[in-house]
């Protein structure tokens, strides 16, 4: 065997192995995880940690619902903006030009963090809501330039044809680009979703009320405070497992990630070489 | 071109969420300038020059988070460069088409993981569970050297995130550079091949000099954005662990603790434009680099 074979297992094992063990952990019973540190196997195996979980109250149920809610709102909306601005700007027209320029400018600079700090807590008053996560975050100007990229190699004859048969440039928009372009639609809605299911830094900055808490920052403050995970637990009190249940939570949050990546993957890989070979 | 303005329906998403989300808090900037109170509002609030600016760089903060900003962001655009390079090369000399095709799903993987989810990982890993010492500690326990109370030990700390950054990054980055191998022609190969070339010769004089465009232009991005911190990853796992600042805090960070402790809108506004418009120049000049070299190159 190789170098090369040995180097890539070893570095492919590493990039599991952490995962497995997060699993593995979240089905071994506080003592022994206390007492012997992690696994590879659980020894002392228990569900505890996901019964208590999945029967206490309704901490889980809301911070899965509140991912879910901005996930799916935040990339429907992205995906209508980032195609539609993406299909404006690839016309090669003088107006599309200028609003080039107007996606481009804010990859260079930005105001910071406070100037939209106060433009979302204090002038649009968005404090404890969804939008506070979702729309600060709704247009990547990056894959706005990706999907033009894609709109760009349509050939202007397909576009002639639909014009012929009287459709307006909406119509053909619609009906003759969007179905050619479902792969570029594909990347672009996983990227928001992952990012958007990622997300924790503005339900940090925006969200304090545990209600509305998404899934990263349960997890979050779940780390910080041992005392929170016994928040999730039906009856307060007698010798929570707070270890496994952290660890349980932990693999429930990137649980449907883990399962859905078989099929994401290789669109996540079209989408990362369109990027980098056009962007 | 035909102009027909019904197109124009599909930007307003987009116009509309530019103006408010990323022109809105350019103009916003003036706070930086202001004595800020929110009871006044930001037209309300009295000027006070470049008060602000002063009293960030004589707080003694301003030289660490800078100094922490750009080391750490060397140590990551380096680690990631080089492990993602590496990677590549290697994924491309492995013969067996089952492990090649695991390995490039694989390495892929922990990009999706977040930085909360890593940090949990990292916890476990480096204090184990009730103060039992982690799993790096019983290895280290192995070799007979004392296990290291590592979250309080701020000099271990840019490599802990360098090693972070490369479990997170070297897979995203491998498919990059797999992309640009794929462009290269086959028969440079069979060249080198018949010229008696080793594998390993292939790989040094071949394959890599042939993506050192796309390397160069992958590093001359991540240096445009080498004043960003990297928010998300670093306050996941550092959190508010004021011993490990020394090492840590970057311009993010502070900026993010300042707005929720100190509540000091003007002073943070402040770092926030300084950070923005250097940030700004960086990423102007490797702007012009970049295209300079992609010019040369024949483009990416």
């Amino acid at each position: 065997m190789g170098v090369s074979t040995v180097a890539v297992t070893v570095y492919a094992l590493a990039c599991v192995i952490p995962l497995w063990i997060i699993f593995a952990s979240s089905l071994t019973a506080e003592r022994t995880l206390v007492q012997t540190g992690f696994s590879l196997w659980p020894s002392d195996f228990s569900l505890e940690a996901y019964k208590a979980l999945f029967s206490g109250n309704d901490t889980l149920i809301n911070a899965y619902l509140a991912t879910l809610v901005i996930t799916v709102v935040g990339t429907a909306g992205a995906v209508i903006a980032t195609l539609g601005m993406g299909w404006v700007i690839s016309r090669r027209t003088a107006m599309a030009r200028r609003f080039m320029v107007v996606v481009y400018i804010p990859m260079l600079f930005n105001g910071g963090l406070v100037p939209l700090y106060i433009l979302v807590t204090q002038v649009l008053q968005l404090r404890n809501t969804y939008w506070a996560v979702i729309l600060p975050l709704l247009v990547s100007p990056f894959l706005v330039f990706v999907a033009m990229a894609f709109f760009r190699d349509i050939p202007e004859a397909v576009l002639e044809s639909a014009r012929i048969d009287g459709a307006n440039e909406l119509r053909a928009f619609v009906s003759i680009v969007l179905p050619i372009a479902t792969p570029i639609v594909a990347v672009i809605a996983l990227f928001y979703a992952v990012a958007y299911w990622n997300e924790w830094f503005f339900p940090l900055l925006f969200i304090n009320d545990p209600d509305l808490r998404p899934l990263q920052l349960l997890l979050q403050n779940m780390i910080g405070n041992l005392n929170a995970a016994q928040a999730l637990q039906p009856t307060a009190g007698v010798s929570a497992p707070v270890y496994q249940l952290r660890m349980a939570l932990t693999v429930v949050t990137i649980g449907p990630i883990i399962l859905a990546y078989p099929f994401i993957q290789r669109f996540f890989v079209t989408g990362l070489t369109l990027g980098a070979t056009k962007g | 071109m035909r102009s027909d303005k019904s197109i124009l329906i599909l930007a307003v998403p987009a116009l509309a969420f530019f103006a408010v989300f990323s022109y809105g808090p350019m103009v916003g900037v003036i706070v930086a300038f202001k004595d800020f109170s929110i009871v006044d509002g930001i037209i309300g609030s009295p000027w006070n020059g470049l008060e602000n600016f002063r009293f960030f760089f004589e707080s003694g903060n301003a030289s660490r988070v800078v100094r922490n900003t750009l080391m750490l962001n060397a140590l990551f655009i380096g680690g990631t460069l080089i492990s993602g390079m590496a990677l590549a090369i290697m994924i491309n000399e492995v013969r067996l088409r089952l492990l090649k095709r695991t390995a490039q799903s694989v390495v892929f993987l922990p990009y999706f993981i977040s930085p909360i989810v890593i940090s949990v990982m990292l916890q476990a890993f480096l204090s184990g569970f009730g103060g039992s010492g982690g799993m790096v500690n019983g290895l280290l326990d192995g070799f007979g050297i004392s296990p290291v109370s590592w979250y309080t030990e701020p000099g271990a700390w840019p490599w802990i995130l360098t090693v972070v950054k490369i479990w997170q990054m070297a897979g995203y980055t491998s498919i990059i550079y797999l992309a640009a191998m794929t462009a290269i022609p086959t028969d440079v190969y069979e060249a080198a091949v018949l010229d008696g070339a080793s594998r390993w010769k292939i790989a040094l004089r071949v394959t890599m000099p042939l993506i050192l465009p796309v390397t160069v232009i992958l590093l001359v991005l991540q240096i445009g954005r080498i004043f960003m911190g990297d928010f998300g990853t670093i306050y996941a796992i550092i959190g508010d662990n004021g011993t490990l600042f020394e090492t840590t805090d970057v311009i993010d960070t502070f900026v993010f603790r300042a707005l929720r402790t100190s509540g000091d809108l003007g002073m943070t506004a402040a770092v926030g434009l300084f950070q923005s418009v250097v940030g700004f120049v960086l990423i102007a000049a490797t702007a012009l680099i970049a295209r300079r070299i992609s010019r040369k190159s024949g483009g990416l």
